[in-house]
């Protein structure tokens, strides 16, 4: 087994108070079958050794499905491979010797908690103002009751695939929140239970993401690029449908 | 606040607001562009063009329509950027383009810049033909602008500023078109993408085209 | 201690529905004077906490994640199984009852699993409103699967990902109540203890993870809806946060836990591939239908796998199960492989590995109808592994995925400790010594969705509380034991790092609390488990502030809370002398190899009481009764 050395430059950062800097690390030892999580813990391990703080970073399954983790490698978020999350990036991927540069996202309303950790509850946020289809739990009809055609199901399902790790925040040269929010408009508007809080949604949310300092959408698509769920930017055109519908037909309302 | 300002106000609206005035802007260049080509047909016709068009005395409430769609756009345009500069404060020390599915290109990047360029250019463009020099035709009471344009257009100078100009045009409809119907909603599909792409290039071609055909055959004119 | 389940009497058919209303309600007006903490937020968590949210409760919801929407329920693929009779294929609630007791192997509660039975459809209807995108059929009618060798198809599924559709759905109800105001959402705290009032189950101390703060909340009943303990194996298909805990420390403050012994292990998973490895992958054990299991005949034969001649080959399952072959159940096939790979002759760079070859079946059927049917799982395998294995055998190993043991609960979900609540994985109560594929789903909404919002009122309703302000003595007296917990162990300052103990821990118990265990090997393992605790806390190092983000702290409490587990575990695998389920005991096993139960003398959850470290736990039995179905002994040759 082939072993390979990475030069990293890694970024540190106490807490959102103190300023940041690259510090550069050396992995070493490294596998090509490593994850590139598995590779920061070996670099870890070494540091703890060394009796000084690892670095911090968010993972939670490793299977790609959570949406914890989330790294900017190399200026990519989530790494150069489409589909992909952080922790199912192997170091196969990178050429032995290689300098990866690896940074937290950086967006205003993701605010950096420590060295590679941000907070992202205002995705939490934006989900509570009116992400979800009201039904309390005993007054849902029988399911089969309300059919819905197969490819309208597996559409909604291509949108409900999102994982919420804010990647394409991150991705976004104005750091906007425009497909995940676009993301879990369509889940809900496209299947008929969504139907009766489909404008109360669409403009609840939207206003969240404003209120929350998220930029705008620029349709560049490069957060279609990075999603490791590979989450179609149609459904950015189809929230601004949406939005404006949803507007007008308030202005129209005696 | 009423319903349409915060309509206007939210983060669709001022893309919508966006799209509209620069769709409708870019018909104004096709407009402005067929028109000019009437410089290739003779100078009579292209005179005749511009006399018709300034004494129509609806030109006032279009020339108000347009400035107002130019205002609306690139100040919009300005807000947006700002605060999608402030969305993130602190730059990424390395920044890449993703690839796969990503539409980034040189264009989408530097629509503000380009914008820019615009926004200085189009004053000019106005004080040096609108309310340049007035040479009178053979008719009484019809402008000579096409000796204007020739004599502009026989110096380099002019016409290097033209054709760095209309390029960089090229270059903001380049995105700007799809973008505009994706922020409309309206689709978000690759044709319309590339359709807009072929026209940004027969725009931008065109216009400067005519400053170049000028000053390598001008006397021909 | 005589441990009552509180089941209600009655038939078995009826005992939930004449239960429900014979249980004491607490009106709409004065439940907003209620005070409910979840802890989890995961399926069992999250359900509960919209449910009684939208019922007008006050819930204080933790997570240790930064979101409710990641915990690991969401890595569930198969599905979810429900009585609802779609396919018309003879499927019923008492069949699903039926199946659930013996894929148990006899060690479940009856009325519980009954119950789970007759909610599974309510679930699906819930899901459904909440816009959860099932599989549909052309028709626009839910679809259904059959998974895990059940006769009948009733499997709900959303593509890979069902748990994490239906979690969204969960976390959505809950994000609404959030909104409403009805719920609090605490994200990146921990519970460290709880505390206990008058005997009562009244708050909990958890650690603030952004910035080390000691935290009390007070309520009138804590729900702990923490999940399983399978990373004490450290590699296991647990997500890295997963862990014991919140469930142990419960057990300390008198929670009694039930049936640790009982651990699932799930044969197809991806292998490690050196010791660094993080986690270990599962995929669909589905991949058993087409695919053949074999490894080289010779010891140590390195020759890659194309190279090895079909008669030098040695396809254990199908030579020693004839009739079941490739598709004997999880733990046969786990324990055959292991015995192949202890045997020495595994496959792989660490020899803990065997082929799952599907070229005989790309012949037979060609590789369209395979990309067909396991084109995701091919493709999640290349991705992790970078091999094809429509060109070359994929490598496999077992792996542990889920616990059935857990806190013990009454038929209420209440455990010992009054107030105490346990829902989902976290809970000992449905799944017996084993679980069947696309029931823990099942279990943890049935739980969260519509059992606890019907015996929790019953608690509240009939029982008088005292005040239990947050400076009162025993919130303090809590916080203090937390506290002193966290800077014996950051004061420490070892050699070994917390990864490196908790590598060793489950090396330990992986090898010898595995999937087949035997007297001698827990007796050692016990020993060694003690002495691997005692140099934990002389020599482990864990740096950093503890007032910070710390997330070598925070491991660091959860492996020393895994040291004292994994103790009881193996006493829990020692005193229960049969073969059940999950449960292996070599020295129990029929002539054919097969588990040996023993209904006459162990017949019964065993319920541990702990007495800290140095005493040992005390068992309470709580005796299993079967009169609805017919206790039988399974065979696979």
């Amino acid at each position: 087994m082939s072993e390979m050395t990475f030069n990293l430059r890694v970024w540190r950062q106490a807490n959102s108070e103190s300023s940041g800097r690259l510090v550069d690390y050396t992995a070493e030892r490294i596998s090509e079958h490593m994850s590139f999580l598995e590779m920061l813990d070996i670099v870890n391990d070494k540091i703890i050794l060394e009796g000084d703080d690892p670095i911090a970073y968010d993972f939670d399954c490793r299977e790609g499905i959570c949406g914890s983790c989330g790294i900017v490698i190399n200026g990519v978020p989530h790494g150069p491979n489409p589909g992909t999350t952080s922790c199912q990036l192997f170091m196969r991927h990178f050429k032995a010797d290689e300098t990866i540069t690896i940074e937290p996202w950086r967006a205003k309303s993701f605010p950096l908690i420590k060295d590679l950790v941000v907070d992202r509850s205002s995705f939490d946020r934006i989900i509570a103002t009116g992400g979800y289809i009201s039904c309390n739990t005993g007054a849902a009809p029988e399911a089969n009751n309300t059919p819905i055609p197969k490819d309208i199901a597996d559409e909604a399902f291509d949108a409900a695939a999102c994982i919420g790790c804010g990647a394409c925040v991150a991705a976004c040269k104005n750091a906007s929140a425009v497909l995940f929010v676009g993301a879990k408009l369509q889940h809900l508007a496209l299947m008929p239970q969504g139907q009766a809080e489909r404008d109360r949604r669409a403009l609840r949310m939207v206003d969240q993401m404003e209120a929350e300092g998220f930029g705008a959408c620029s349709n560049e698509g490069e957060c279609e690029a990075v999603c490791p769920k590979e989450i179609s930017t149609k459904h950015i055109a189809r929230l601004n449908r949406d939005y404006m519908r949803a507007a007008v037909k308030q202005a129209l309302r005696p | 606040m009423n319903a349409l300002t915060r309509i206007l106000n939210s983060p669709v609206g001022r893309k919508v607001t966006m799209a509209v005035s620069g769709l409708l802007l870019l018909g104004f260049l096709v407009a402005h562009l067929t028109g000019n080509m009437l410089i290739l047909v003779s100078k009579e016709t292209f005179n005749h063009y511009g006399h018709t068009l300034i004494s129509n005395p609806m030109i006032y409430l279009a020339e108000a329509g347009l400035l107002g769609l130019f205002v609306m756009h690139f100040t919009t345009g300005l807000y947006l950027t700002r605060k999608n500069r402030a969305a993130r404060p602190q730059a990424y020390e390395r920044n890449e383009r993703a690839g796969y599915a990503s539409r980034k290109t040189l264009a989408s990047t530097t629509m503000i810049f380009s914008g820019l360029v615009v926004l200085v250019f189009v004053p000019l463009h106005i004080w040096g033909f609108k309310f340049g020099a007035y040479y009178e035709s053979a008719e009484p009471g019809v402008r000579d602008l096409h000796r204007l344009v020739i004599e502009t257009f026989q110096q380099p100078a002019w016409v290097i500023w033209y054709v760095a100009v209309m390029t960089i045009v090229g270059f903001h409809l380049w995105h700007g078109f799809g973008s505009g119907f994706e922020s409309l909603g309206l689709s978000y599909r690759k044709g319309l993408r590339r359709f807009g792409q072929f026209l940004a290039v027969v725009i931008a071609g065109g216009f400067l085209l005519i400053p170049v055909l000028i000053y390598m055959i001008g006397d021909k004119l | 201690m005589i441990l009552d389940g509180q089941v209600p009497g009655g038939p078995i058919a009826d005992k939930w529905s004449k239960h429900k209303s014979d249980m004491s309600l607490v009106n709409p007006a004065n439940r907003r004077k209620y005070d409910v903490i979840v802890v989890g937020t995961g399926l069992a968590g999250a359900s509960a906490a919209a449910s009684l949210g939208e019922m007008g409760y006050n819930v204080k919801a933790f997570t240790i994640l930064d979101s409710p929407r990641r915990a690991h329920s969401i890595a569930a693929q198969g599905g979810i199984n429900a009585a609802k009779n779609y396919k018309n294929d003879g499927d019923s609630v008492h069949r699903l009852f039926y199946d659930t007791v013996k894929g148990g192997d006899y060690r479940a509660r009856e009325s519980n699993v009954h119950r789970l039975a007759e909610l599974s459809v309510n679930i699906i209807d819930q899901a459904a409103a909440q816009g959860v995108p099932f599989a549909r059929e052309y028709g626009g009618m839910l679809d259904n699967r059959s998974f895990g060798g059940a006769q009948v198809s009733r499997t709900f599924y959303a593509r890979g990902q069902t748990g994490q559709q239906l979690l969204i759905g969960a976390y959505q109800a809950m994000m609404r109540q959030v909104d409403s105001g009805q719920v609090k959402l605490f994200t990146r705290r921990e519970m460290l203890d709880l505390v206990v009032v008058d005997g009562k189950a009244r708050g909990i101390i958890a650690r603030n993870l952004l910035n080390g703060e000691l935290e009390h909340y007070a309520a009138h009943a804590v729900l702990l809806c923490t999940g399983g303990y399978g990373n004490v194996y450290f590699l296991s298909t647990n997500a890295g946060n997963s862990n014991v805990s919140a469930g142990w420390r419960c057990a300390k403050r008198g929670a009694l836990f039930a049936n640790p012994c009982y651990t699932q292990i799930h044969p197809t998973c991806i292998p490690e591939s050196g010791e660094y490895q993080a986690k270990l992958t599962l995929m669909s054990e589905s991949l058993r239908n087409d695919g053949r299991v074999w490894v080289p005949q010779k010891d140590g034969d390195n020759r890659p796998p194309e190279l090895i001649p079909e008669n030098e080959r040695d396809f254990f399952l199908e030579r020693k199960y004839p009739s079941f072959g490739n598709l004997v159940p999880r733990d046969v096939a786990s324990r055959n492989v292991k015995e192949a790979c202890d045997a020495g002759r595994g496959v792989g760079l660490t020899g803990r590995a065997v082929y799952l070859d599907f070229a005989d079946s790309v012949r037979r059927l060609g590789s369209d109808v395979i990309a067909d049917r396991y084109g995701n799982l091919f493709d999640m395998y290349y991705k992790i592994t970078n091999e094809n294995p429509y060109e070359v055998p994929m490598k496999i190993y077992p792996a542990i995925h889920y616990t059935m043991g857990g806190t013990w609960v009454d038929y209420h979900l209440m455990s010992s400790v009054p107030g105490l609540f346990v829902l989902g994985e976290a809970n000992f109560s449905d799944h017996g010594a084993n679980r069947l594929g696309a029931s823990a789903l099942m279990q943890g909404l049935a739980d969260g969705y519509f059992v606890i919002p019907a015996t929790l009122p019953n608690y509240l309703a009939n029982e008088t509380f005292g005040d239990a302000p947050t400076h009162s003595d025993p919130f303090k007296e809590a916080r203090n034991s937390v506290q002193s917990r966290i800077e014996t162990l950051s004061m420490i300052n070892g050699s070994r790092t917390v990864l490196e103990f908790h590598r060793e821990l489950g090396g330990i118990m992986w090898n010898q609390v595995g999937m087949a265990r035997n007297e001698a090997g827990l007796k050692d393992a016990l020993v060694k488990v003690r002495e691997l605790r005692e140099q934990y806390w002389q020599d482990v190092k864990v740096v950093g502030h503890t007032e910070d983000l710390n997330k070598q702290l925070e491991f660091g409490l959860r492996v020393a809370d895994y040291m004292e587990f994994s103790e009881l575990l193996i006493r829990d695998a020692l005193a229960r002398r049969e073969s059940c389920g999950g449960h292996f005991r070599e020295e129990y096993q029929t002539e054919e190899g097969e588990a040996k139960r023993d209904d006459e003398n162990f017949s019964y959850v065993a319920a541990w009481e702990t007495h800290g470290n140095d005493r040992e736990p005390e068992l309470h039995k709580e005796q299993l009764s079967f009169e609805n179905v017919e206790v039988k002994m399974r065979s696979y040759k």
